[in-house]
């Protein structure tokens, strides 16, 4: 298996995702992907983390949600932890993939991170989601440090490392990734636009962005650098030879379909979003559909 | 869909240890057949389970473009590429017999119950990990992962027990180890088959520098061989990619099984490379030559003066940055004396002798590469590389009959260690 065969999501898997299944609406799943992706992003800030690794987190994150329905694990942070937070019971402590897949990814990338710094970081995310959803939000945000005499920092330990198995376990221990940055840079140099430093940038900026999309579990990183070009030059009105016959993407062997495919995935982040929608992946995370969550899943039994 | 198995064991304790490797085969059989809904229906071995294109089912019909339908070698249509699947239990094989208890983990030979295929097993340790999955074990199943070729040993998947720790590598089942082998050998063996021996595992060393990979702990013992005369390097427990861009940390000097391991290492570089697999490739060359390991030293410092007395102590030529190493200024270097390559290994010719000098050479900047050794002048000379098929076969030991113990060669350093040294070296 030459090195850039990277698992992807069958036409099954993209067709009944787990949680579609479940009966999670699919534009819902969406969107929690995109936050709990946003989360390992400004975890990984947080901590300093290299882009690497924080890009293979996100890549795994979204891998895992093709075996696994949401209804199972935590998003980014568990639902239940925020039910019962800040006094967190610890048969409540579920499964958090987005702290795991960073745990892990810094691994695969040589660059492995403290528990503890991992589980404040996130305790703190977890926090400030938590005060945009209550009533004070007008009040400034404060972050309460964690207790390290409490149960709480080890409870939450043990499901960091019941995560990073489970995501092990539900990859079947596939977790080989490729990014596309190496890749955009040669696509680049072919299509002779590395003197356009703000096509280059927009490019970069657009594959950074798809992260937080399920694309990378979806299709091989040319036609997703593909989809970034075509994105950056339209926007920036650049011509590329797209006459029939020879066209540039057929160049990097990018199916057509496949690269506007990806366009959409990425330009869906954009769009505009009623404020109530906005609310809505906070909220499922967080307090009000918890019960709703408890009850189907029998969290921590 | 394969979505539904293994995700009840999510609430099971990390602890508790499952039956798997210690139950006989008979009680598992009747477990089985006593749960037989916990196993999912699934379709054959994982290799074949291929998904379909995935079109623009998602935006249909966006374009009316005719997709493209010539690919080049380069890009592999999104066809080939495995899909995400979750991990198999290990009930899915028959275990058979234990094969060898190794530094780190228990092999079985097993059998898939399915397909039938006799099989590898190799139980990964996991126990009283402080953080999380072992990075070393990480390590080696991406290593196998990543470096498929026909002279390694083929991973087919990774199976988990009852319990987090539980975790078992599945490889193709090779009959013999190349230490075992070499032991039990009545006669050596011939030129022409050492010849095909060390090109093949040249190759498999080059593949997996190409893929950034360092084995670090390649001895007879960790080169499978089947029964057609193919070498599998095996055993990636201590394997690691190496030229990460930016900030890896040290790297540990706790590699490679003492009697395999560079003077480099020896003499404590913090940085080390590609050339420390090719000192091993010489001392199994040599072995293979003189059907017994070449240093059987008992510690570092025996190995050093052993390794002084056969090349001849180095000298500021042999090996320029001797005396800015870490324990140059501990050691008092013998008195200057040629090298004893001819006399310990009187029936090579030149041509060979050469390839193991430039195997065994002091300077990891002038140790010849897996790439150019493959090409050296030795296997195109008379007699040439023997066709795998006309070894002749062995009775394997790993499939059944008692192994006794050939020579009692110390192992790779202690893997719980050296994970402990590393997280304490790659953290800030
Ligand atoms: N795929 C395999 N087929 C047959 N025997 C194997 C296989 N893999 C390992 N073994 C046997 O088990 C021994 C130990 O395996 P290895 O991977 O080297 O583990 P360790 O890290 O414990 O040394 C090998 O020396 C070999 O005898
Ligand atoms: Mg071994």
């Amino acid at each position: 298996m030459p090195a850039d065969l990277v698992p992807l999501a069958s036409t099954s898997q993209i067709e009944r995702t787990p949680s579609r299944e479940d009966g999670i609406p699919p534009d819902l799943e969406e969107d929690l992907r995109a936050f709990g992706c946003k989360l390992i992003h400004e975890a990984g800030i947080l901590l300093k983390q290299k882009q690497v690794a924080v890009a293979t987190a996100q890549i795994l994150f979204q891998r895992f949600w093709y075996t696994t329905s949401m209804k199972q694990f935590g998003i980014g942070v568990s639902p239940s932890l925020l039910f019962f937070y800040p006094t967190r019971t610890p048969q409540f402590i579920t499964q958090d993939i987005g702290m795991g897949a960073l745990y892990l990814a810094s691994k695969l990338e040589e660059c492995p991170l403290r528990m503890r710094n991992l589980i404040n970081i996130y305790d703190l995310l977890l926090q400030r989601t938590s005060h945009a959803l209550s009533p004070k939000t007008k009040d400034p945000f404060k972050y309460a440090p964690m207790s390290y005499f409490g149960n709480t920092f080890y409870d939450l330990k043990d499901a960091l490392v019941v995560a990073e198995m489970q995501i092990l376990k539900r990859l079947g221990f596939n977790v080989h990734v490729v990014l596309p940055y190496g890749t955009l840079i040669n696509y680049l140099r072919v299509l002779g636009l590395t003197s356009r430093k703000d096509a280059c940038a927009r490019a970069w900026g657009f594959l950074n962005d798809a992260l937080q999309t399920p694309v990378y579990a979806l299709y091989a990183v040319p036609t997703i650098v593909s989809a970034a070009i075509l994105l950056a030059s339209r926007q920036l009105g650049i011509s590329l030879p797209s006459a029939p016959s020879q066209c540039w993407w057929d160049l990097f062997d990018a199916p057509w379909e496949d690269v506007w495919s990806v366009c959409g995935y990425v330009m869906r982040l954009y769009r505009e979003r009623a404020p109530e929608e906005r609310m809505r992946v906070l909220r499922l995370v967080g307090k009000k559909d918890v019960r709703g969550w408890l009850e189907e899943n029998a969290v921590g039994s | 869909m394969a979505m539904a198995s293994g995700s009840t064991s999510s609430t099971s304790t990390p602890r508790k240890r499952s039956k798997w490797d210690e139950e006989d085969p008979d009680d598992i059989a009747i477990r089985q057949q006593q749960q037989p809904s916990k196993r999912s229906v699934r379709t054959r071995s994982r290799g074949a389970r291929q998904p379909s294109p995935v079109r623009s089912e998602l935006h249909p019909a966006t374009t009316g473009r005719p997709s493209h339908p010539l690919h080049s070698i380069y890009v592999p249509p999104r066809t080939h590429h495995p899909s995400i699947q979750p991990s198999r239990s290990v009930y899915c094989y028959e275990r058979l017999n234990q094969i060898e208890e190794g530094s780190y983990g228990v092999v079985f030979r097993a059998r898939d119950k399915e397909t039938g295929d006799i099989v590898a097993l190799k139980k990964l340790k996991l126990d009283e990990e402080k953080h999380g999955f072992p990075i070393t074990a990480l390590r080696e199943i991406n290593a196998l992962m990543s470096c498929h070729h026909d002279n390694v040993v083929r991973i087919r998947e990774v199976v988990v027990g009852d319990t987090l720790t539980q975790v078992f590598v599945v490889m193709d089942f090779i009959e013999h180890d190349l230490k075992t082998l070499l032991t039990l050998m009545p006669s050596p063996f011939l030129q022409s088959e050492i010849k095909t021996l060390m090109l093949q595992l040249l190759s498999a060393v080059a593949h997996c520098h190409s893929n950034w990979i360092l084995h670090r702990d390649l001895k007879t013992s960790n080169l499978l061989m089947n029964n057609r005369g193919t070498i599998k390097v095996a055993d990636f427990g201590l394997a690691r990619r190496y030229g990460d861009p930016v900030g890896v940390g040290g790297l540990t000097q706790l590699v490679v099984t003492l009697w395999y391991r560079a003077p480099e290492i020896l003499m404590g570089a913090t940085t080390y490379s590609t050339a420390i697999d090719l000192w091993s490739v010489g001392c199994i060359f040599a072995e293979l030559l003189l059907k017994e390991p070449l240093f059987q030293a008992k510690n570092e410092i025996e190995l050093l003066s052993m390794i002084f007395k056969l090349l001849g102590p180095p000298t500021s030529s042999s090996w320029p940055n001797y005396s800015t190493l870490p324990l140059a200024k501990t050691i008092t270097l013998p008195s200057p004396q040629p090298h004893q390559f001819r006399q310990r290994f009187h029936h090579m010719t030149i041509a060979g002798l050469d390839l193991l000098m430039s195997l065994l050479t002091y300077d990891p900047e002038q140790r010849i590469s897996a790439e150019e050794a493959a090409h050296h002048p030795y296997f195109s000379e008379s007699p040439l590389p023997k066709h795998p098929d006309l070894f002749s076969s062995f009775p394997s030991a790993a499939a059944g009959e008692r192994r006794r113990k050939p020579f009692d060669s110390p192992s790779a350093p202690v893997r719980a260690a050296d994970y402990k040294l590393l997280t304490e070296v790659d953290l800030p």
